[in-house]
């Protein structure tokens, strides 16, 4: 399968964790790990599977570099129909009134163009005791083995 | 690409850049020079003890030197073990990232009596820093001059109940302190109008989480602009509670002058409506950071230009920038000097590089890790770290390997 790990970070915390993820999965997949700041989004494509990882910055906003790629994907608006996403979410339960609000609002955007997501929003806690690879490992394949079908579907 | 790089101070600043130039060459030898035996400087010292989401950068950083092979070289203070111009000889390229960890003064008259603390000096206190000064005595009503995010972090640790705490690294010391420091009344004072405070609302926001306070919010004001408007609805929110602890708000404070004679024991403003005097039992000043002096600063920066200082000579982070930013601010500062250095970079495969540290009396970073481990393994209760607080005993858990 053809997967995209698209990060957006401020502190680097979530690109270190989509290039662990990328790795973790490359072995049965072809698998890149792309900065949202570096991405076009008339690019998404319905035949490769994306994997979200995002941050919360500031006051429960983006962080830095999902935002250039959220004003394009607000001035180009592509067609997203037949696009899969999967998104995982890293916050700081600190702030817990804008906890993970960066992911969501990705979200948000991806599903109003027309794509469709995958499994839940998880959202990795910084404050908590877990590893966050410990969260999103298992998440990455159950979103793998659920656009086994969908892309399937599509295709 | 090969070349030698060292970079003074093993902070967040100095660890973006090792990763950002290694990432991009991963051929090059980067060491990281720090005057403690421990790395990670503001986020180990500076960061507060109940921010732990926020130390979690330094899992990146332990990267640099479990994967990407950079250097530690800890307990090497420039000037004393080895002078400046001698690591520039040995390196391609030296980057100063060290911070600025002093106090600024606060330059009125009474400013230097007694009971006037820096923030910077109570928090280094509070996080165990092993050359802090002891806590001290800050009687039942301190005032904190300052409206950062620093003055808000010593305001919400000061405000804490110790169930509050819960979690952070905050140390025994630290804890028995804050429990037993009898504040009633914590005044603080900005300069600028709400509208134009310093401090994220993201902090403010936080303060509202504490359950042990009454807060007054003294003209805040409105603003046209949104951003700063979410400030002022923010602080809006805070006021009330019923707590012992009284916290108020109060801007458009220029101080004046520190009243005695013997100790502080008020401070006088200017206002727009003339002069008001607060009375307090301490003075702590929260309005930035200076360079402590182990490195002629000025005389560096002077002929700074994009972080580039002379042939083969940069700085990075707050050492360049003054103490303003975020720690990914600086990690962003950190990204743009790599690619600087990267293109100007000229490798003299004949310099020694480290070889010249070799034989002094360095930590590496597996002493790093022998020190880590001690400090996580078996925690009090509440606590996810005890730090090991002195720099003999860090020295003697970092050598444990060697001596077997």
């Amino acid at each position: 399968m053809n997967i995209q790990v698209l990060y957006g970070t401020e502190t680097g915390n979530a690109e270190m964790l989509a290039e662990d993820i990328a790795a973790e999965l490359e072995a049965d997949h072809e698998v890149t790990a792309v900065n949202l700041s570096d991405f076009d989004p008339s690019a998404f494509d319905a035949g490769t599977l994306y994997l979200l990882v995002c941050s919360t910055y500031g006051d429960g906003e983006l962080p830095a570099s999902a935002q250039p790629f959220a004003e394009k994907l607000e001035a180009k608006a592509p067609d997203l129909t037949g696009v899969h996403f999967g998104i995982f979410g890293m916050g700081d339960s600190e702030y817990d009134e804008t906890f993970n609000g960066g992911p969501k609002t990705l979200a948000e955007l991806m599903i109003a163009r027309g794509a469709t997501q995958l499994g839940a929003r998880i959202a990795h806690d910084a404050s908590g005791a877990e590893m966050a690879e410990d969260l999103a490992f298992p998440w990455a394949e159950e979103i793998v083995g659920m656009a086994g079908d969908a892309l399937g579907q599509a295709a | 690409m090969t070349g030698k790089i060292a970079i003074i101070g093993a902070g967040p600043s100095g660890c973006f850049l090792a990763q950002a130039l290694l990432k991009a060459e991963p051929g090059l030898q980067v060491d990281l020079i720090d005057r403690l035996p421990v790395p990670y400087g503001l986020v180990r010292y500076g960061v507060a003890a109940d921010h732990q989401g926020t130390k979690a950068v330094t899992r990146q950083f332990a990267r640099l030197f479990e994967r990407q092979g950079a250097g530690y070289y800890g307990n090497v203070g420039i000037g004393s073990d080895v002078t400046l111009d001698a690591l520039r000889s040995a390196y391609d390229a030296v980057v100063l990232a060290a911070g600025l960890s002093a106090d600024r003064a606060l330059a009125v008259p009474g400013g230097d009596l007694p009971g006037v603390f820096g923030a910077g000096r109570l928090t280094r206190a509070l996080y165990e820093h092993p050359e802090a000064e002891a806590l001290p005595d800050l009687g039942p009503h301190p005032l904190i001059v300052g409206n950062g995010n620093v003055a808000i972090d010593l305001l919400r640790l000061l405000a804490k109940s110790p169930d509050e705490l819960e979690g952070s690294d905050l140390g025994q010391g630290p804890t028995d302190w804050l429990a037993g420091s009898g504040i009633e009344e914590i005044t603080i004072t900005g300069r600028s109008p709400a509208a134009a405070a310093k401090f994220d609302t993201v902090m403010i926001k936080e303060l509202g989480k504490l359950s042990g306070v009454a807060i007054r919010v003294i003209g805040a004001g409105e603003s046209d602009d949104p951003e700063a408007q979410k400030k002022l609805d923010a602080l809006k929110a805070l006021e009330g509670g019923a707590g012992p602890r009284r916290i108020t708000f109060r801007f458009g404070l220029t101080p004046l002058a520190v009243d005695g004679p013997g100790r502080a024991e008020a401070v006088r403003f200017a206002t727009t409506d003339g002069e008001e005097r607060l009375p307090c039992t301490s003075v702590l000043t929260a309005i930035g950071f200076d360079t402590p002096g182990d490195l002629p600063r000025d005389a560096l920066l002077t002929e700074e230009s994009g972080g580039r200082l002379a042939e083969g000579l940069y700085a990075t982070g707050w050492f360049r920038r003054g103490p303003r930013g975020t720690i990914p601010d600086n990690r962003a500062d950190a990204k743009a000097l790599a690619e600087r250095i990267l293109a100007e970079l000229r490798p003299d495969p004949s310099r020694p590089g480290a070889d010249i540290l070799q034989g002094r009396d360095h930590t590496d970073y597996d002493g790093w890790c022998r020190i880590d481990s001690a400090e996580t393994a078996n925690p009090p209760p509440g606590r996810c770290r005890a730090k090991i607080t002195t720099r003999e005993e860090m020295l003697s858990l970092a050598r444990q390997e060697d001596m077997q």
